[in-house]
C-alpha cells in the first residue's frame, strides 16, 4: 500500500471512529431507557424489561416463556403486566404505541390496540395500564387515557395537557379514576363515559408517581415541585402539603396511619396520614425514584448511589435501618414479593431479575450466569 | 477524566437549559443560538485556524516552495524532508489549521450528549437530566418540537409519503459549501501535494459524512450542523476569507 492510499484509509478510519463515538452517545447498543415492572401471581413472576416480557418460575427463575420469542428492533417494554380475569389476559404496555393482550400461560398473544396514527417517538406506554372490571385504562406519553375493552376495542380518550407517566388509580369512593399529569393536575375521570368529573388546582410541578388513595378519601401525590401534598376526594381541595428537599419521584405508599415517601436527593420519609406531620427520615444513601414495598413489619426499597451501584434498603417501620444490601445496577423498580421471596430488578446489570430470601441472600438471578 | 466530561456536559445543558428557558421555551432555537454562541467564544480558534491556513497558502504560493518542489519532484523522500525544513524554518505548523478544527469534535460530541440528555424523553434519561435543573420543574417536559421536527428523533418531511431527510440534505449542501469557501485555492507549486490530497479527501468525503450522521442521528444534531456551517460561512464571509471561486470558477481570481 502506497503512502497515498495509507493516508486516505487513515482519513476514513477518523471520521469512522468519530461517527462511533456520536453513536455510543445515543443509547443505540442496548441500554435501558426505562425500569422493569414487576407482577407475581401464584408461582409466576411476569416481568418486562427492554425489548421482551418474561414469565419465569418464582422457585427457580427458570423461564416459562418470553413475549414476542424473539427481541425486536424498535419495541420496548418497561411497564409492570397487568391482569384481566376476564378472559384470562395478560396485559402489556409498549414503548411503540401498543398496549399487548397475551395468554399469561403461554405468552401467545390474543389482541394488540395500537393508537390511532400513534407517533412510536411520542406515543409510548410508559407506565402500566390500570384494568378494572369495567375496562384497560392506559396512560401515554402523548398526553392521553385510552379506555379499551377486554378485546382491545377502543372505548374513548381523555387528554390532559403534557405527557402522562404514572399508572391511574381507581377509587371505591368516588367509584372513579384518579390520573397525575406533567401539566401539574390530578384529574378524576368518570370510567363510563371518560369525561371529566374534577380537577385539582395546579399541583405546582410535573406528577410522574400514582396517586395512592386512603380509605378515608384522601388523595395523595408527590411532586417534582418537592412536595407530598393531600388532597380530599369529597372537597377536592389540597389538605396538606409537605415539603421534601428534592423532586418527590415515587408514589406515596399509605400504611395504616403512615405514608411513605422520598426524593432524588436520597431523602426517606414517614409522615402522618392525616396531617401531613413528619414522623421520622433518613437517608440512606443515593437518590430514590421507586415506591416501598411494606412486608412483615418491613420496609423494603431501593436507592441509586452512582452510575451501576445501588442499594436495597430495609427499614423498620419506626425508621430504623435494618440493612443496607450494595446491588449492582440502577435499582430504580419498586421491590416486589409473594410473601416470602423478595424480588429486585436492577437496570443496566448482569441480573435483569434477582430473588432474595429475607436474609437478603440471594436464590436465582435473571438471565443465568451460562445464558 | 469522567469527572471533567461530566461537568463539561453539565455546563452545555445549563446553557441550554437556561437559553429554552429565555426565549420561551423553544429548544430549536435554543440549539440554534447555543450554537452561535459557541462559535462566538471558539472564534480565538478559528482566527488562529485562518490565519495559520492563509499563511501556509502564501508560503506554498512562493518562489521558494516552487523551487523545491520542481527540484526534488522525482525524488518524493528528499521532498517531504525539504518541505518539513521549510516549514520549520519559517515557523509554520503543517498542521496550524486542523488542530483547532480537531478541538471542536468534543464541542459536537458533547454538544450531542446534552441535547439528547436535555430532551429526556424516557424516565432514565429524565432522572439523569433531574441533577441539572433541580430548581426548574417549570421546564418540564421539555419541548422538543420545532417546525416539523421531533428533535431527539432522526428527521423526516412526508412528501407524497415518502419522508425526505431535509435536515440531511441541508447538511451536505452547507457543509459542501463551507468546506469548499474555506479551502484555500490549489497551489501551482503542490498539486498533487499532501495538502492538497487532505484537502480534496475532506471535501469529497466531509459532507455526505456529516449528512450521514444527521440522517442517522437526532434531528437537534443536525439542526447544529447547519447553524455552525452558515456561522461559519457568515464568519468567513465577515473576515473576507471565503473564497468563493471555489464554488464558482467563472468568478475573477481574488487579488
Amino acid at each position: 500500500m502506497n503512502k497515498k492510499t495509507m493516508k486516505k484509509y487513515l482519513f476514513i478510519l477518523l471520521i469512522v471512529l468519530f461517527a462511533l463515538t456520536l453513536g455510543a452517545c445515543t443509547g443505540r447498543r442496548v441500554t435501558a431507557t426505562g425500569w422493569s415492572g414487576i407482577t407475581i401471581k401464584e408461582d409466576i413472576v411476569y416481568f418486562s424489561y427492554g425489548p421482551q416480557v418474561y414469565a419465569l418460575d418464582l422457585n427457580n427463575g427458570f423461564q416459562k416463556w418470553a413475549y414476542p420469542e424473539e427481541a425486536e428492533s424498535g419495541l420496548d417494554f418497561y411497564a409492570a403486566p397487568v391482569f384481566a380475569d376476564e378472559d384470562n389476559q395478560l396485559i402489556l404496555a409498549s414503548y411503540n404505541s401498543t398496549i399487548y393482550s397475551v395468554d399469561p400461560d403461554t405468552g401467545q398473544k390474543k389482541w394488540d390496540f395500537v393508537i390511532p396514527n400513534g407517533d412510536n417517538e411520542k406515543s409510548r406506554f410508559i407506565a402500566s395500564p390500570l384494568v378494572t372490571d369495567q375496562a384497560i385504562f392506559a396512560p401515554s406519553s402523548d398526553n392521553n387515557l385510552y379506555a379499551i375493552d377486554f378485546a382491545g376495542v377502543p372505548l374513548w380518550t381523555f387528554e390532559t395537557g403534557d405527557p402522562i407517566w404514572a399508572s391511574p388509580t381507581w377509587s371505591e369512593g368516588c367509584e372513579c379514576i384518579y390520573l397525575t399529569s406533567m401539566d401539574h393536575f390530578l384529574y378524576a375521570v368518570d370510567p363510563e363515559s371518560g369525561s371529566l368529573l374534577w380537577k385539582s388546582e395546579d399541583l405546582g410541578g410535573p406528577v410522574v408517581s400514582q396517586p395512592a388513595v386512603s380509605e378515608d378519601g384522601l388523595i395523595l401525590v408527590s411532586t417534582f415541585a418537592n412536595e407530598i401534598i393531600a388532597l380530599d376526594e369529597k372537597s377536592h381541595q389540597v389538605e396538606w402539603r409537605y415539603h421534601t428537599s428534592d423532586w418527590a419521584w415515587a408514589s406515596p405508599v399509605i400504611d395504616g396511619e403512615q405514608v411513605y415517601a422520598s426524593d432524588l436527593s436520597g431523602t426517606f420519609y414517614a409522615l402522618d396520614l392525616n396531617s401531613g406531620d413528619p414522623l421520622w427520615q433518613i437517608q440512606p444513601g443515593g437518590s430514590i425514584v421507586s415506591a416501598v414495598l411494606v412486608q412483615d413489619d418491613l420496609i423494603y426499597f431501593g436507592t441509586h448511589i452512582e452510575k451501576n451501584t445501588s442499594s436495597l434498603v430495609v427499614v423498620s417501620r419506626d425508621g430504623v435501618i435494618q440493612r443496607n444490601q450494595p446491588i449492582n445496577g440502577k435499582l430504580y423498580t419498586s421491590p416486589a414479593s409473594d410473601g416470602d421471596t423478595i424480588l429486585i430488578a436492577p437496570a443496566e446489570a448482569e441480573f435483569y431479575l434477582i430473588a432474595l430470601n429475607q436474609s437478603g441472600v440471594q436464590i436465582w438471578g435473571f438471565p443465568p450466569s451460562d445464558k | 477524566m469522567d469527572w471533567i466530561w461530566s461537568e463539561f456536559i453539565g455546563l452545555m445543558i445549563t446553557i441550554l437549559l437556561f437559553i429554552y428557558d429565555l426565549i420561551g421555551q423553544n429548544f430549536g432555537w435554543a440549539i440554534i443560538i447555543f450554537t452561535v454562541l459557541v462559535r462566538l467564544v471558539t472564534y480565538p480558534l478559528t482566527a488562529r485556524q485562518m490565519k495559520s491556513s492563509k499563511a501556509m497558502q502564501e508560503f506554498q504560493n512562493s518562489k521558494e516552495w516552487a523551487d523545491i518542489q520542481k527540484k526534488y519532484k522525482n525524488d518524493k523522500e528528499t521532498l517531504n524532508r525539504k518541505q518539513m525544513e521549510l516549514y520549520q524554518e519559517k515557523g509554520i505548523n503543517p498542521l496550524g489549521s486542523c488542530l483547532p478544527l480537531l478541538v471542536q469534535f468534543p464541542v459536537i460530541i458533547g454538544l450531542y450528549r446534552a441535547i439528547i440528555l436535555t430532551l429526556a424523553v424516557t424516565p432514565i434519561q429524565l432522572v439523569n437530566l433531574s441533577s441539572h435543573i433541580s430548581n426548574g420543574t417549570d421546564l418540564i417536559p421539555i419541548n422538543n418540537h420545532f417546525w416539523w421536527m421531533v428533535l431527539s428523533e432522526p428527521e423526516r418531511y412526508p412528501i407524497f409519503g415518502i419522508g425526505i431527510p431535509v435536515l440531511a440534505i441541508l447538511v451536505v449542501i452547507t457543509s459542501y459549501i463551507q468546506t469548499k469557501m474555506i479551502s484555500p485555492p490549489q497551489t501551482a507549486g503542490d498539486p498533487g501535494g499532501q495538502g492538497a490530497q487532505m484537502t480534496q479527501a475532506m471535501t469529497l468525503y466531509m459532507p455526505f459524512f456529516m449528512g450521514y450522521l444527521a440522517w442517522s442521528f437526532a434531528s437537534g444534531l443536525a439542526l447544529y450542523f447547519i447553524a455552525t456551517n452558515l456561522a461559519t460561512i457568515i464568519q468567513y464571509m465577515l473576515t473576507g476569507q471565503a473564497n468563493f471561486k471555489n464554488i464558482l470558477p467563472s468568478l475573477p481570481t481574488r487579488k
